[in-house]
């Protein structure tokens, strides 16, 4: 699945949308930050509702592509401009965390 | 110059999950019997019992901070310490309103009450305290850097709400110090001034850990420059 397809096949709204469009393989629902670092795979897309710069500077050190911040939690604005810095995509979406592994793994799978 | 043994991290009956019997005036006799010649009060995101624990440190003769250990967005615990109750009461008001709206279920959860110097209850706090604030760890270290707190990561070292813990690092902030529990601390502390303290949630462990610092006085501006020229020596390490 390529990014962009998180919101033209998912569905959820990309905030940070200067990104480079890879292809996605993986996917890691976390929000304890330095589970993520620990376990999550290179490239994966991040399924959370840590909306915050930490979650961006541990996304940049684990390689994670992208983030999707799930029940629509706010997000600051000094997270979405770290995120472009670093060219991590984040998105967003009223679904939670369960809802929305599931949508990504499923779209995964169908690959 | 003195050293001056410092334990900055005290909770009282406020904490839900401190005991009763830490009431402020138990805690200033507990430290002037462990040696301690500055303690600091800071309970869950509320700084409701540091009137009375000012009043008790001064009746012991122990220098005092008002403080609140607050928890940010990320679930991580932050001390929060001041030079004066009004500073600690005006960020607990800012801290309280940005708490999640749970409430305390006592029985379940445990007591929240503050008192006064002479442990009549005055009080209970009716939004459950060990709960996350709106703010994020930037936010919690501005409010308290411009009120002319210490902001001090708390025990970043511990397996839960902590900066290793929640975060995996340390992100750069202009820290007054950061809290350890451990040594060597197995998370890179960059260039910060470690201190350690004992949360003790318990008369019993109060002091249990502790740190010292070098200074003319024992004066809060005093320990700002300590702490900034990392004149200190840990329990830990001795």
């Amino acid at each position: 699945m390529k990014l962009s397809e998180m919101s033209s096949s998912l569905g959820y709204t990309a905030v940070q949308d200067q990104f480079q469009d890879r292809d996605i393989q993986h996917g890691y629902t976390s929000d304890l930050l330095s589970d993520v670092m620990a376990n999550a795979a290179e490239g994966s897309v991040l399924i959370t509702i840590q909306a915050h710069k930490n979650a961006v500077a541990v996304a940049s050190m684990a390689g994670i592509a992208a983030i999707v911040i799930c029940n629509s939690r706010p997000i600051p604005d000094d997270m979405l401009e770290t995120a472009r810095s670093e060219c991590i995509a984040v998105f967003t979406t009223p679904k939670n965390q369960f809802t929305v592994s599931a949508e990504v793994y499923n779209r995964l799978q169908a690959e | 110059m003195p050293w001056f043994r410092a334990d900055l991290h005290l909770h009282s009956c406020l904490s839900p999950c401190g005991d009763l019997e830490c009431s402020p005036s138990a805690i200033a006799v507990t430290a002037k019997q462990r040696g301690l010649d500055l303690v600091a009060l800071a309970d869950h995101n509320s700084a409701l019992n540091c009137p009375a624990f000012a009043e008790a440190c001064r009746r012991e003769g122990v220098a005092a901070l008002y403080g609140i250990e607050a928890t940010s967005r990320e679930e991580v615990h932050l001390l929060c310490l001041f030079a004066t109750v009004e500073q600690a009461l005006d960020a607990g008001e800012l801290f309280y309103r940005a708490l999640a709206d749970v409430q305390n279920i006592p029985a379940k959860l445990g007591d929240q009450v503050y008192v006064d110097v002479d442990e009549n209850i005055l009080g209970a706090v009716e939004k459950h305290l060990v709960g996350a604030l709106d703010y994020s760890v930037d936010e919690i270290c501005e409010a308290v850097n411009s009120r002319g707190g210490l902001f001090i990561p708390a025990h970043i070292d511990r397996s839960v709400n902590s900066m290793g813990s929640q975060l995996g690092f340390l992100p750069h902030a202009p820290y007054a110090a950061v809290e350890v529990t451990r040594s060597p601390c197995p998370l890179d502390t960059h260039d910060y001034t470690r201190i350690c303290n004992s949360d003790a949630h318990f008369l019993d462990d109060i002091a249990m850990r502790w740190f010292a610092y070098e200074a003319e006085t024992v004066s809060f501006a005093a320990l700002r420059d300590a702490l900034a020229a990392k004149r200190v020596r840990l329990s830990i390490e001795s």
